[in-house]
């Protein structure tokens, strides 16, 4: 049992941050994109916000160990102003 | 004036007339531009990705006169196509207040198209104030941007805007003019062909 309990405790302390491609219809302007990167900067499971005009993608890196639901990332892309066309997990 | 005020709110709620960005939800926008005929500066925020309020100074200016239009206003986005290489969109807006110590009210639609590139729109304002003003105003605007640039880097774009204001202009003024942006932070400045100047600022907050 404490084999187990300690191959557990191994296991999550190994959790990989996740990288989230998101797809996003509609980003044009660089200048109205930029609620989008402040909007996902000030979630706490967010490490980093890429945002690429060029691929239509905003990249996201979580904390090591977190996650981000897909309603909350739709979310976030409908308050600001735009239409999510994928989400991709790595 | 409590009584003053309980009516500016609801004829806001219940006209539709200028327009104006709305941004993303929780953001703030501040521009302010000026011509010789007219200046604009507006402070608001959007409390919804639809829908904005704010308040609104216009003033215009005609021969030695001018004329000061002080407003709550709301701006309501209607209609927003996303694509994957483009947005439109067609926004409406009204405002109420005070224009000279008398009741003003501006009101109108707004539609624009942009790719990376291409930009296209068409505004058309109407301010009024019994006794004091019956202005209106519509402006067209095309623009070229020689080059996609990314999020974090200088945007630039070449533009060409029409507007008329009838009542104190009576031909078409036309104004070449450049548009910058910068992460939150946008100006344009231009000279028409009549030589005055045109200078717009907008910060996102």
């Amino acid at each position: 049992m404490k084999v187990l309990v300690v191959i557990m405790s191994l296991f999550f302390s190994m959790a990989y941050a996740a990288e989230i491609n998101v797809k996003v219809q509609g980003m044009v302007c660089s200048m109205c994109s930029q609620g989008i990167q402040k909007k996902f900067s000030a979630i706490k499971e967010v490490k980093s916000v890429q945002v690429d005009l060029t691929n239509k993608l905003v990249k996201l890196i979580t904390n090591d160990g977190q996650n981000i639901e897909d309603a909350q990332i739709k979310k976030v892309i409908t308050e600001a102003g735009y239409n999510v066309a994928a989400i991709e997990r790595k | 004036m409590l009584s003053y005020l309980v009516g500016a709110i609801f004829l806001l709620s219940s006209l539709q007339l200028a327009a104006h960005p709305v941004i993303y939800k929780g953001g703030t926008v501040l521009s302010s531009q000026s011509m010789e005929m007219f200046s604009d500066n507006q402070i608001s925020y959007s409390f919804h990705q639809k829908w904005a309020a704010g308040i609104n100074l216009w003033r215009f200016n005609e021969d030695d006169q001018s004329t000061e239009f002080q407003l709550l206003r709301v701006n309501h986005l209607l209609k927003r196509w996303n694509g994957d290489d483009y947005q439109g969109n067609i926004y409406l807006a009204s405002g109420v207040g005070a224009a000279e110590s008398r009741m003003g009210y501006i009101g109108g639609v707004e539609g624009d198209w942009e790719t990376r590139t291409l930009y296209t729109s068409l505004k058309f304002m109407h301010f009024n104030s019994p006794k004091v003003a019956d202005v209106s105003m519509t402006q067209g605007r095309i623009g070229y941007s020689p080059y996609e640039a990314d999020f974090d880097k200088l945007q630039t774009w070449v533009m060409l805007q029409g507007m008329y204001m009838g009542q104190i202009e009576r031909t078409v003024t036309v104004t070449p003019l450049l548009r910058f942006f910068y992460q939150n932070v946008l100006w344009e400045v231009g000279s028409s062909l009549r030589s005055e100047w045109f200078l717009n600022f907008m910060v996102h907050i």
